[in-house]
């Protein structure tokens, strides 16, 4: 991994397109602003993580895996 | 009363005042807006979020204190504002909002549940959203053991 210090104000640029600038920097969260072609999907990791797991979650489920989640409760 | 198509209950009656939009739809399926909470009384405690649009989508869940009875959601203030929520005091769940717990169940694992990106729904007004906690110290999937003793704090 490529680690690098900037202060807010500063940017890096990745590749020919992509920059990313810090714009605030507090204790324990950051501010960034990027500036990438329209083609390029920008979003935060976990929204990535949780997409999958929907898509994910939503197939994974049929009449069978229903009624053996029934089955886990106390009746 | 209309009717519409489910994935697992066939043609079932709604109320349209039932019907639950979500602004910013569901990560993955943003382009399905219009939700029902199906109500399906020997299938308790599990929810079904049944698309309006499309019969095939039809998510799984648990009430996210069934998941975890000491849940804490914390919802900031833009969630708040997307939800139409007041900001000036938490809201309670189950008077207020909704809040439950996406459920999976990959072939042959325990189940999990969602507990990092719940399934909120501000129940006086209709609106929902998934809101994503990464910094919660939440798991997306956390196991579902279904304790004995937490069907009692739901």
């Amino acid at each position: 991994m490529l680690v690098m210090w900037r202060r807010p104000g500063e940017s890096l640029v990745v590749g020919d397109a992509i920059e990313i600038e810090v714009i605030e920097a507090r204790p324990n969260r950051v501010k960034l602003g990027v500036v990438a072609p329209e083609s390029v999907s920008i979003v935060r990791k976990e929204t990535r993580v949780v997409r999958q797991e929907n898509v994910t979650a939503a197939w994974s489920i049929d009449h069978s895996t229903i009624a053996s989640l029934l089955r886990r409760f106390p009746r | 009363m209309p009717r519409m198509p489910t994935r697992f209950f066939g043609s079932v009656d709604y109320e349209p005042d039932s019907v639950f939009h979500f602004p910013s739809g569901i990560p993955g399926f943003e382009d399905q807006r219009d939700f029902v909470f199906l109500q399906v009384p020997q299938s308790e405690p599990l929810m079904f979020l049944q698309s309006l649009a499309s019969r095939s989508l039809c998510f799984v869940l648990l009430p996210i204190l069934v998941a975890d009875p000491h849940y804490r959601l914390n919802l900031t203030p833009e969630e708040l504002f997307e939800l139409g929520l007041p900001d000036d005091r938490e809201p309670a769940i189950g008077e207020d909002i909704l809040c439950a717990a996406l459920i999976c169940v990959a072939q042959g694992e325990v189940p999990t549940g969602n507990l990092m990106a719940p399934v909120v729904v501000n129940l006086k007004k209709n609106i929902g959203a998934q809101v994503i906690h990464g910094d919660s110290g939440y798991s997306h999937r956390q196991p579902i053991l279904f304790e004995e003793n937490a069907l009692s704090c739901s």
